[in-house]
């Protein structure tokens, strides 16, 4: 059975449908992505399942959990994490503190007021390893705000990484980068993908064709085609349209 | 350096010996000594309220409210119940506390413009009830003969009738309030507030429950103005309504802001010094001084919102990188 | 029944000063419209808009110079409607200088305008304290418009009628200006589209103060119009910016005819109250705000707006 499942899930805005009876799973210990032109529904499609937007219909499943509708600390709490297409790491502090702000035994300690964060070992010891899988080992100590755009996209993936989560959503995280940095970001998640289930939102085809082992192709709200990249790169309808000229 | 910090930092030993001496110099500095203690009441307030204005981002517009209240808890419960300092001081916090916590229900949702008007709304809404309730608060004569208590401690008792055994009373009051929220601001719940002020929506996402901390804030805000309430009760030996008013919150707002709040824990603390200053020296020379303090508040808004504080710390970082500079010319001057 | 006939004049006086309240929103919408910043000093403005008028028309104001010996000699109602042309000027121009700092705020946190305009409203306040001193003045106004007159039996008040008929005269040009110029059509569209203004080949940050200027000179002519009813305090402020916010929020953010309707109601709530406790008819407006901004945060139409963040 799947980890996380969408079913016949409907969302509109005023009377436009932005997601029309979207059904998607994805499997634990893969890679799945999403992928579709802008205005395809794809970034509202990550706010509905991640509770930032209840949908009007149907059903979101974690782990066999009913999560519909649950406001978005609930739903993280149960081990689902996710990262923005707009930046939104804390600015005032610290790489370090981004990531501990994120971990769940931090979280848990919330109310503490006498507990020592700065020395805790356990929990600066498990920021330090996600500095390190996201590429910012070193940068403990620099504030995010001036860290530089590509590091503070890493620590955008940091923070949701960070979070220990048992599915890892990622929107657009190429938006913007080059293609360096586009390389370098794919070698990463690539390294993640061994140890946490992951979903991708992204446009840049190549990027997700190199990573996923399923791909949910969205177009004017609706699943238009599923299936392993070789599959899409088979598919008549990817093929017609100009996504397949991108693969 | 590591786990004596956790309580006592060296900021708080120089602040303790420059207030825990100031009825030895404040004469010969041309101050008188009564001034110390509201100084230090009012610091007690400033810091309660920066928890919220400048750790959490929540711009709280009616917060003299909870000040008055504690005032008026202080006078009832010592005419009404027990003449008994600590009780009556801890009756005037349980009271704001309880208010306070009944109010954060409607206002911890909200944030910006929403939150803004909101707790002006409920500090207009005490400060008519206060006016108007004249049995219980005496109105607009206010709540007269509030008695300084002694601080009685079983087997010693020390009389607080003179100014300056008051103001150690109240400095030692300010050195608890001090370490106590210097623990709370720099714990993991400090860090959860500030993550809420810099991006509340992550917080969430991140499985904190955002409108419990706000809740939470507001509620030990509100705790530390009626502490710091029911203190200048017994300073002023009487509670009035007028410490209620939309001027008098917005005047904690203002010193807060001008000392600092938003980027240090003694933002409020400087804040609260330079308007007494002002308003004893500036005062002086003009009626006009809180038009001059309010002018200088919209120029810091405007071109230095991190306020004295943050100059300093601007000067701090600047002196640095010259030491740097100067001590290896090779070397790149390297930020903080 | 005779209950609710003698209340009808109290509605009257309800519908007056929602006309009124109505009339201040309408100002303050405009800006939150343009530039998405709420004006607190709006109050302030709107007493120092009295307190002007109070400068030309009597010198109690604080211009008792002799040189104008012969302008305070002549009749009051030129010197009334002098002060109602001219006193909205004046303060026009100190809302265009609180635009011009309000500047430095845009594109932060909108936490700092909010405490910019916070600070004017104190300054603005102070200002007025030193100036006219913390004593309440009232405003003359000529004798065709005071008093009352029985009519059906009742008293009602003239001034009032006065307020009312007024009031909607001000909405009814305010209307025909947003809807029928193409300046209301700028103004309308900088709201949610600054692209289509720089498109247009429009100056925003021109559009802005100037936009900002007739905002505040609409809380002047509300606040001269208050006047009378309200009598003159430096702090009579904060009365009037409590209604406005209510009235906007009720009305929905960018509703010109919600926020006439929400006047109306938010008026006769307030006018009725005072009919029965007149002491806390302005707490009934406090309670009022807190009922919307808890049940209904985006008002009767529901719109989402920049002032959530």
């Amino acid at each position: 059975m799947a980890l996380f499942e969408a079913i016949h899930v409907h969302k509109r805005f005023g009377d436009h449908v932005v997601l029309e009876e979207i059904n998607l799973s994805f499997e634990e210990h893969k890679l799945s992505g999403i992928m579709g032109p802008n205005g395809a529904g794809k970034t509202t499609c990550f706010n509905v399942i991640t509770g930032r937007y209840k949908p009007d219909r149907g059903q979101v499943i974690f782990d066999g959990q009913d999560i519909t509708g649950k406001p978005p600390r609930t739903i993280a709490q149960l081990g689902i994490s996710r990262s923005f297409q707009v930046m939104n790491v804390f600015d005032e502090y610290t790489a370090r503190d981004n990531l501990l702000l994120a971990v769940p035994g931090v979280r848990q300690k919330g109310l503490n007021i006498v507990h020592d964060l700065a020395n805790d070992i356990e929990f600066n010891a498990k920021a330090s390893d996600v500095l390190n899988r996201v590429g910012l080992a070193g940068k403990e100590d620099v504030l995010a705000s001036d860290l530089s755009y590509g590091q503070r996209r890493a620590l955008e993936i940091g923070i949701a990484l960070a979070a220990e989560p048992r599915i890892l959503f990622l929107d657009e995280p190429t938006a913007g980068l080059g293609a360096e940095a586009t390389a370098e970001l794919s070698a990463m998640i690539n390294r993640l993908k061994q140890d946490v289930t992951i979903v991708i939102i992204e446009h840049d085809m190549s990027f997700l064709f190199g990573l996923a082992d399923h791909i949910n192709v969205i177009h004017w709200g609706q699943v238009v085609a599923q299936g392993s990249p070789d599959e899409l790169k088979a598919n008549k309808w990817v093929q017609s349209s100009n996504l397949g000229k991108l693969a | 350096m590591q786990h004596a910090e956790r309580w006592i930092t060296r900021e708080m030993l120089v602040a303790f010996l420059i207030f825990g001496t100031l009825p030895l110099w404040v004469d010969s500095v041309g101050l008188y000594s009564y001034i110390g203690v509201e100084v230090v009441i009012w610091m007690i307030f400033a810091l309660g309220f920066n928890l919220l204005l400048g750790y959490t981002g929540l711009p709280s517009f009616g917060h003299g409210a909870f000040f008055g209240i504690g005032g008026y808890a202080f006078g009832w419960f010592q005419f009404n119940m027990m003449p008994n300092l600590w009780l009556a001081l801890l009756f005037a916090i349980v009271m704001t506390s309880i208010i306070g916590a009944l109010v954060a229900l409607f206002v911890s949702h909200r944030r910006g413009i929403y939150f803004a008007l909101l707790t002006i709304a409920f500090g207009q809404i005490f400060f008519f009830i206060a006016s108007k309730w004249t049995s219980l608060t005496g109105g607009e004569d206010g709540m007269l003969n509030i008695k300084r208590l002694p601080a009685d401690f079983g087997f010693v008792s020390f009389s607080l009738q003179d100014n300056t055994a008051l103001y150690f009373f109240v400095f030692i009051v300010f050195a608890l309030v001090v370490i106590v929220l210097w623990r709370l601001t720099h714990s993991p719940f400090g860090k959860v507030i500030r993550a809420i002020k810099q991006n509340e929506m992550r917080v969430g996402f991140l499985g904190y429950n955002v409108y419990f901390y706000k809740w939470m804030v507001f509620t030990i805000s509100c705790a530390v103005s009626g502490l710091a309430g029911g203190l200048f009760a017994m300073a002023q030996e009487g509670a009035y309504v007028q410490v209620m008013s939309l001027q008098w919150s917005g005047i904690v707002v203002l010193m807060t802001l001008i000392g600092g709040g938003f980027v240090s824990f003694w933002g409020a603390v400087v804040g609260t010094v330079v308007f007494f200053l002002a308003r004893d020296l500036l005062g002086t020379y003009t009626e006009a001084w809180l038009l001059w303090y309010g002018l200088m508040f919209m120029v810091l808004v405007m071109f230095k919102p991190e306020g004295i504080a943050g100059m300093w710390q601007d000067a701090v970082k600047a002196l640095r990188r010259r030491q740097i500079v100067a001590s290896s010319p090779s070397a790149h001057p390297v930020g903080k | 029944m005779d209950f609710l006939y003698n209340l009808l004049p109290h509605l009257v006086n309800g519908i007056a000063l929602g006309l009124l309240f109505a009339l201040i929103a309408l100002g303050f919408m405009l800006i939150i419209g343009v530039m998405e910043v709420i004006n607190l000093a709006h109050g302030s403005l709107f007493a120092l808009g009295a307190y002007i008028a109070l400068v030309i028309i009597t010198p109690e104001g604080g211009l008792a110079m002799p040189f104008l010996e012969n302008w305070f000699g002549i009749a009051i109602v030129p010197r009334y409607v002098a002060a109602l042309i001219l006193a909205p000027f004046v303060v026009a121009f100190v809302g265009m200088g609180l635009e011009f700092c309000l500047r430095r705020t845009y594109g932060k946190d909108p936490l700092y305008g909010l405490l910019l305009t916070f600070g004017a409203a104190l300054v603005i306040e102070e200002a007025i304290r030193v100036i006219w001193g913390h004593g309440e003045y009232v405003l003359p106004i000529p004798k065709e418009i005071r008093g009352g007159f029985i009519h059906a039996d009742l008293i009602w008040s003239t001034y009032r009628v006065y307020a009312a008929i007024f009031s909607i005269a001000m909405i009814g040009l305010l209307w025909l200006f947003i809807e029928k110029t193409p300046y209301g059509a700028i103004i309308k569209a900088g709201a949610h589209d600054s692209e289509m203004v720089r498109a247009l080949g429009i100056n925003l940050p021109k559009l802005r103060t100037l936009v900002f200027g007739f905002g505040t000179a609409l809380a002047a002519i509300a606040g001269i119009i208050m006047a009378p009813i309200w009598g003159i305090r430096p702090q009579v402020g904060v009365d009037a910016v409590v209604p406005a916010f209510v009235v906007i929020v009720l009305g929905g953010i960018g509703s010109f005819w919600g926020a006439v309707i929400a006047g109306l109601m938010v008026g006769m709530v307030v006018g009725l109250t005072a009919a029965f406790f007149s002491d806390w008819s302005l707490l009934s407006m406090y309670l009022l705000l807190l009922a919307v901004v808890t049940f209904r945060a985006r008002g009767l139409l529901g719109k989402a707006s920049a002032l959530e963040n």
